[in-house]
């Protein structure tokens, strides 16, 4: 019997071992999608011994509505500037331990030390996209059309020559936003009267795109559905490559309007509940090492704040402009900032409207 | 007496935990949604508070703006109606399409009928999303289906078109997804049919128009209102299939109501869209199972 107990035992650790250890030893990101190299993820996973496991989320709304309403224990979240200034208001954030984060001088001084996260408090950046329009190289090419002005989705007179072939994001702000740099205001003016002039171009422009679109449009573009796309830049990257791979007959490619454009600097952040703010840490110091934050660029195809990333960054990526623009180009990126809950209502009629109408 | 009583309490017994579960899963967040659409949205998404201790003294923050902003403006009552015609459309649809289905699967001979039930059932073990995806692959102007409409449509001189992000996908998506939510309750229905009947009328001397109307329909209106039921209400509150199918008018009432709650962070109003929904819902279903019975009834006399 005795006997009997001692193998029952033995074989209960058996099973409850690994567990156990995986248990201990598991970082839960909640990330974008397509936001990290599967190498980096595996690098990180042999230098910590540990798992990483992933969830994902395709909008900042989506990502605040989840965590707001208490979903998901992280360990690190990857949210946008505009987030992160309201998770820290929200008082959902952990401060971050410095002494653990030796890697932090490789930061570019530029993106370190933000009004939304003074000092980095709780928030270091991970990497930057920004919204921009993608496109069908050989179509545009043939039409005579120029990708770098935002015109190309919003005037009238040009979409008649791509109607039905566009698709603009399905995303109030980002779409708001692009309508408001065609009319020469910034991102992040919130008098009522110029958000409707945005909105009435973009009730004129909307008989002329196919549809809303946030989710495939990578897909519509590489298999030549959609001839224009509004959307990150990261996206785009993958769209002109999955094309290139696929042996398409046209070509897809990516440029930065003339007018500006948004800026989304994502950050690592951990929540105050993380269950595994050691790991955290470890993480967002694995990120910041050069080749790590490099990779990220040349994978993913996102800009870098990483300064002594820049000379691992393949230089066939270095060239492409929407990712590394001229300074000229650089000034007129700018970020957005939260918006009060009267402001988002207010938009958030004017989306409804636009939708309807 | 001593009989009856325990047979109650056995009835009551096992009514309990479904009764529970509706209330936990639906009156109850119900109510919460109703107190929701008093209140403020928070600052940063959530419900605000809704009241104050300020030097000793309560206040109360509550208000009728959100169900004001209702009769604001005709959008969202006739984004309602858009969803109800939809809804409608779909389940006649479906109805359509689903009779010959069922009273097919209801003939067939016992094995066959096991067979055709599973195919029947089939769709259900992919999921959802995916099965609308494939749908987007199929509408793809690059697809096989739309090359082929539109190289008939050239025959006769008519221009191209374009079946992704229509109205069109998406009825047909709903019609595709909600179908055997149709069939099944009209077979189970149907099946218990007695042929006789038919026979009997025949003898009588009844035409097939006469058939149908006075004896099949009045006898299968149950399986048809439970099938109908089991469709409108999933395809009025949809809104994965117009999101991703639909064009750039196609949205439902479903789709703002999730705008609300997720894009706008406002709770309040999402509660009060949600709410008017729920009672549509309630509303045209009571009407229909009225009239439901009152046809049933003069059937039978």
């Amino acid at each position: 019997m005795k006997k009997f107990v001692c193998c029952f035992a033995l074989t209960l650790c058996q099973f409850l071992a690994p567990q156990l250890a995986a248990a201990e030893k598991v970082l839960h990101l909640f990330n974008w999608n397509d936001y990290i190299a599967d190498d980096t993820v595996a690098g990180f996973e042999a230098a910590c011994q540990c798992k990483l496991v992933q969830d994902y989320y395709s909008s900042t709304e989506e990502m605040m509505a989840k965590l707001l309403a208490g979903g998901g224990d992280y360990d690190v979240v990857i949210p946008t500037q505009n987030a992160v200034e309201a998770l820290i208001k929200q008082g959902f954030l952990m401060p971050l331990d410095k002494s653990k984060l030796s890697n932090i001088g490789n930061m570019a001084s530029g993106f370190l030390n933000k009004a939304y996260d003074p000092d980095n408090i709780y928030s270091l950046p991970y990497a930057f996209t920004t919204t921009l329009l993608g496109y069908n190289e050989t179509k545009l090419n043939e039409l005579g059309l120029k990708a770098d002005d935002w015109a190309l989705i919003f005037d009238p007179a040009v979409l008649s020559k791509i109607k039905g072939k566009v698709t603009v994001m399905d995303d109030s702000e980002e779409l708001l936003a692009a309508a408001m740099l065609y009319l020469g205001y910034s991102i992040n003016d919130t008098d009522e009267k110029h958000l409707k002039e945005a909105q009435q171009v973009i009730i004129k422009a909307k008989p002329y795109w196919a549809a809303f679109n946030s989710s495939s449009y990578i897909k519509e573009l590489t298999v030549g559905n959609i001839w224009v796309a509004h959307g990150y830049s990261s996206d785009m990257f993958q769209a002109r490559a999955d094309a290139m791979d696929a042996g398409r007959a046209f070509s897809v490619n990516f440029a930065l309007p003339k007018q500006g454009a948004v800026l989304a600097l994502d950050n690592m952040v951990i929540p105050k509940k993380a269950r595994n703010p050691e790991l955290a840490l470890q993480f967002i110091n694995f990120m910041m090492e050069p080749k790590n934050a490099a990779e990220l660029t040349n994978v993913i195809g996102t800009g870098n704040p990483n300064a002594a990333a820049t000379e691992y960054i393949l230089p066939e990526i270095k060239s492409i402009s929407a990712i590394f623009p001229d300074a000229e180009l650089q000034a007129k990126l700018d970020t957005l900032a939260a918006r009060t809950a009267k402001q988002r209502r207010f938009q958030g009629r004017l989306w409804t409207e636009i939708k309807v109408r | 007496m001593s009989r009856a009583l325990p047979k109650l309490s056995a009835k009551t017994l096992l009514s309990l935990p479904p009764a529970a579960y509706l209330f936990l899963l639906f009156a109850l967040p119900s109510l919460m949604m109703l107190f929701a659409s008093f209140r403020y949205p928070g600052e940063y998404g959530g419900l605000a508070p809704w009241y104050y201790l300020e030097e000793g003294s309560l206040s109360f923050d509550l208000t009728l703006e959100n169900w004001l902003r209702l009769f604001e403006s005709d959008i969202y009552l006739g984004l309602l109606i858009k969803s109800l015609f939809i809804a409608l459309l779909t389940t006649a649809i479906c109805a359509l399409m689903a009779y010959p289905v069922a009273l097919t699967i209801a003939r067939a001979r016992k094995g066959r009928r096991e067979l055709l039930l599973l195919l029947v059932i089939l769709p259900f073990w992919s999921n959802f999303l995916v099965r609308i995806y494939a749908w987007m692959i199929i509408f793809s102007p690059q697809g096989a289906m739309t090359i082929a409409i539109n190289e008939l449509r050239a025959l006769f001189d008519l221009a191209p078109i374009s079946l992704m992000f229509s109205n069109v996908a998406v009825i047909t998506c709903l019609v595709y997804v909600h179908l055997p939510f149709m069939i099944l309750p009209l077979y189970a229905n149907l099946e218990k049919h007695d042929p006789r009947l038919l026979d009997a009328a025949q003898d009588l001397g009844a035409s097939r128009s006469q058939r149908f109307w006075l004896i099949t329909w009045p006898q299968a209106l149950p399986g048809l209102f439970a099938g109908a039921v089991l469709v409108f209400i999933p395809s009025l509150g949809i809104f994965a299939i117009p999101d991703l199918l639909g064009g750039t008018d196609g949205i439902m009432i479903g789709n703002v109501i999730k705008q609300q709650f997720v894009e706008s962070r406002d709770w309040p109003f999402g509660s009060v869209l949600s709410l008017v929904l729920t009672g549509f819902t309630l509303l045209l279903i009571g009407l229909a199972a009225h009239f439901g019975r009152a046809r049933g009834s003069e059937g039978k006399a």
